[in-house]
This record gives C-alpha cells, sequence and structure tokens, in this order.
C-alpha cells in the first residue's frame, strides 16, 4: 500500500534533501521499516530501541496523532514526521 | 487609557478595523509584552509589535550582536556589532516608536531570574535559539499564567503554535522533554534570512489577537511552515493528562534548568579537550592510553572531511550503539562545534562509561587553530 511520508528539516539529510518521499506498508511499523530500507539510520532518530516515539518527535497519520506503531495505514494517506525544532 | 492625538493619527489603519478599533488599540497601548530573544524571530516580532502600539515591551537577550546575525536579525545594523542587543534593540525600537516603553534586559533566562523577568508582563514570545531555555520558559508561563507564543525555526522550516495556560496544550504536552543534540541549531545547520520574518511575524500577529480579543489564536494547532516548498501545514495537538507540568499530577511544580534535572549526567568527568591538547594526546597516545575518535556527525559531514582514523557515529545513532565502545581506549567524540560531541559526551556518561572526551569548539576550532585548510560542512 503506497502513502505518501513527509520528512521534517532536521532530517532531511537522509532523504536527500526531499521533503516529502513515498511509503509502503500496511501499519506505521511497516512505512518506517520501509523508510529504513531506502534512508538507513532515519527509523533511529524517530523512535528508541524501545520501539517507542522519540520524545522530540510526533508522528501523525493525516491529521491525527499516532500513538501506536502498530496503527494501520491506508492507501493514499500522509504520514507526518514532526520534529522539536529550537533555532530562534 | 486613551489615546493621544498623535497615537490616534500613528495608529489610524488599525483604528479603521473594526476587529481592532479604539477599544483594541487601548488595549495594546496597556499591555506589556515580553520578547525572549532577540534574533531571528525576536527581531521582526519586536518591531511590529512596537509598531502597532504594545505600550510596554521587554526584551531579554544577553548576547551581543555578531556580524553572522544580520543576515536575518533585522533590529541590528552593521554599526552594532559587539554591543549588547537588548540595550540595541530598545534604542531601535523607540526609535521607530517614541510613544512606548522597551525595557531591556541583557541576560540569559535561567531558573535563578526567570521569575522576576516575566513578573511584569502580561504574555510572552519564545524566540530563543536553546532547547533547554525554551522548555524553562514554557514551565514558567504554565506555572505563572502566562500566554506563551512560541516559534521555532530550522534550514527552511519553522513552526509556531500559541499555548495558554488553562485552555489547551503547553510546549511539554507537544515534545514532552528535551533530548539535547538531536537537532542541529541554526549556526550548525543554516536558515535562510526571511525564514525568521516569516514566523516572527506570525508570532506578533498572535500576540496582537491575544491582547485585543480579535481572531481564533492558534491554541491546540501546530503551524509548519516549509518556506522551499511554500506549504502552510496544520496540525492539532492536545493537552496531555500526563504532561510534568501542566497535567493532572504535575511533577515541576516550580522552573528549573534542564541541568538541574535528576537524571541530568554529571558532566564534571568529561574530559574537554583543545584541538591542541587533542593533537598532543594523538602523538603520545601510547602514554596516556589509546584513543578512539568518534566523529557524531551526519554521514554527508563526515564524508566531506574528517580526522584521520575518526569513525562515524551519528548522534542520533549513538545511545543504541554505544556497546560498540566498550574497549578500544577513551572516547574522545568530534562534531562541528562541540555542542553534539558535548551530548555525545551526557550520552556515555549516562551509559557508565568513564571520563569520556570531546573536540571542545569542535572542528571548526580545529580547523582555525591547526589547520585552515580544513573543510567542516554545514551541519
Amino acid at each position: 500500500m503506497s502513502c505518501t511520508v513527509r520528512i521534517p528539516s532536521p532530517l532531511r539529510s537522509y532523504t536527500g534533501g526531499a521533503a516529502a518521499v513515498p511509503g509502503a506498508g500496511a501499519t506505521i511499523e511497516e512505512v518506517l521499516a520501509h523508510l529504513e530500507r531506502r534512508f538507513g539510520g532515519i527509523r533511529f532518530r524517530m523512535v528508541d530501541e524501545q520501539n517507542r516515539i522519540r520524545p522530540h518527535i510526533r508522528l501523525y497519520l493525516n491529521t491525527s496523532e499516532v500513538t501506536a506503531l502498530s496503527q494501520p495505514v491506508r492507501p493514499g494517506d500522509t504520514v507526518h514526521v514532526i520534529c522539536a525544532l529550537s533555532g530562534g | 487609557m486613551t489615546l493621544s492625538a498623535a497615537e490616534r493619527a500613528r495608529y489610524d489603519r488599525h483604528l479603521a478595523l473594526a476587529e481592532i478599533g479604539a477599544a483594541g488599540q487601548e488595549r495594546l497601548k496597556k499591555s506589556r509584552v515580553l520578547v525572549a530573544g532577540a534574533g531571528g524571530l525576536g527581531s521582526p516580532a519586536a518591531l511590529y509589535l512596537a509598531a502597532a502600539g504594545v505600550g510596554t515591551l521587554g526584551v531579554a537577550d544577553g548576547d551581543s550582536v555578531e556580524l553572522s546575525n544580520l543576515q536575518r536579525q533585522v533590529l541590528f545594523a552593521s554599526a552594532d556589532i559587539g554591543r549588547l542587543k537588548a540595550a540595541t534593540a530598545r534604542e531601535r525600537l523607540l526609535a521607530l516608536n517614541p510613544e512606548i516603553a522597551v525595557i531591556a534586559h541583557a541576560v540569559t533566562l535561567t531558573s535563578r531570574n526567570i521569575r522576576e523577568v516575566l513578573q511584569g508582563y502580561d504574555l510572552v514570545l519564545d524566540g530563543t535559539d536553546r532547547v533547554n531555555t525554551r522548555y524553562l520558559i514554557n514551565d514558567a508561563c504554565v506555572l505563572f499564567g502566562k500566554p506563551l507564543v512560541s516559534a521555532a525555526i530550522h534550514r527552511f522550516e519553522g513552526q509556531a503554535i500559541t499555548y495558554v495556560p488553562g485552555r489547551g496544550p503547553c510546549y511539554r504536552c507537544l515534545f514532552a522533554e528535551p533530548q539535547p543534540g538531536a537537532v542541529a541549531s541554526c549556526a550548525e545547520a543554516g536558515v535562510l534570512g526571511v525564514l525568521p520574518g516569516v514566523l516572527g511575524a506570525i508570532q506578533a500577529t498572535e500576540a496582537i489577537k491575544l491582547l485585543t480579543g480579535a481572531g481564533e489564536p492558534l491554541i491546540g494547532r501546530l503551524l509548519i511552515y516549509d518556506a522551499l516548498e511554500l506549504r502552510f501545514t496544520e496540525l492539532p495537538v492536545a493537552r496531555r493528562a500526563d504532561c510534568a507540568v501542566c497535567g493532572e499530577h504535575p511533577t515541576i511544580t516550580s522552573p528549573r534548568d534542564a541541568g538541574e534535572s535528576c537524571d541530568a549526567p554529571d558532566l564534571s568527568s568529561v574530559q574537554r579537550l583543545s584541538p591542541l591538547a587533542l593533537r598532543d594526546r594523538l602523538a603520545s597516545a601510547r602514554a596516556a592510553g589509546p584513543l578512539v575518535l568518534i566523529d557524531v556527525r551526519e554521514p554527508r559531514e563526515f564524508a566531506t572531511r574528517h580526522l584521520a582514523g575518526a569513525r562515524n557515529i551519528p548522534l542520533g545513532e549513538l545511545g543504541g550503539r554505544l556497546g560498540e565502545l566498550a574497549e578500544g581506549g577513551t572516547p574522545v567524540f568530534i562534531c562541528r562545534s562541540g555542542r553534539r560531541s558535548l551530548a555525545a559526551c551526557a550520552l556515555a556518561v549516562r551509559a557508565g562509561i568513564e571520563a569520556p572526551a570531546h573536540l571542545e569548539g569542535g572542528l571548526l576550532a580545529w580547523a582555525a587553530q591547526l589547520d585552515p585548510d580544513f573543510e567542516v560542512a554545514s551541519g
């Protein structure tokens, strides 16, 4: 299943600068695994060793916050990755 | 608080707006707003709030103006380099609008002074550039009941959101706790000069709306601006019942600096090596024991140029790969400016690695002091 993943500025070094990349997977976990295969190292910037979303990261499925990585993803969905910024 | 004839003339275009009018302009006149951070965000925000007639503006910033600020910090001019930002901002804002009062707070906000600085203000704008200061300001605003208009920037992206205690989430509801070093600063990563102009203007807009009661504030809505795609995205943010400061059972009951938290690592054992000291230690490593150079920058930065013998473990991956450092000698963490490497030391100390080292000032210092041809990639 295909979706779109929007990448925050601090993680675009992994995607060659791309702000949005095609995603694949039936759940958020699968979408992240697919991302990791394409852009090695990016998943660990979002999810820790215990599979918890890092405290400075938020994931949204369309306009709803993702609270479990098992959440289903449907074709055409957009996964937003939000990262805390601190520049002023 | 009525308006003088000169003020009525100055604010004529506001008076023509039904949503502001004379009543709203008088509310602005008696309002007191603190702009925390006179940088890329604080500059346009303070200028617009001064122009709009906010009666008392505070500007809190302990830094001095540097040449590299002028690409985006429109409060300052070339002649201001080396001057205190807070005092310089006060002069500039009063030149723009002598009808208002401007208070310069030439301090870095800490847990020791934040109560005193904030107490005279109705509303706070956060445009600071340190992660820990953002949490400090948020916590203080929640605890003292001050509305907070927050914005932050990175390269071509900006975020803005308004927090009003009791009416929505706070910053900790959005991002529960700081993760120092996880996100590069503007100094390391760069920033489009006009980007904070957009976000700072949004902060000023929010402040004026909150003070006059006009419109719908950005409460519980995170606004994300992507300048490269010219795209605004809005996502909902809910208050968290388990928030450490505004939740049902708060554990933060007074402002504190992030370094004071109970689980903050003790960095007193960290060896802070100057470029010269590192070079000498590398040359005589046999005597003092072997060093393991760990470059914690991103792979792209590492590829541009790195110190001979260094391994690349980006800071974001380090937590899961500390086991790789268990043997081989004292780890010396290296990055561009010394911020990420110090965060790496904190991770190492927390994991039980004794006396890790880092290159103070990073590779920028190495290039400046030892090797002018050493190319340091932008973060």
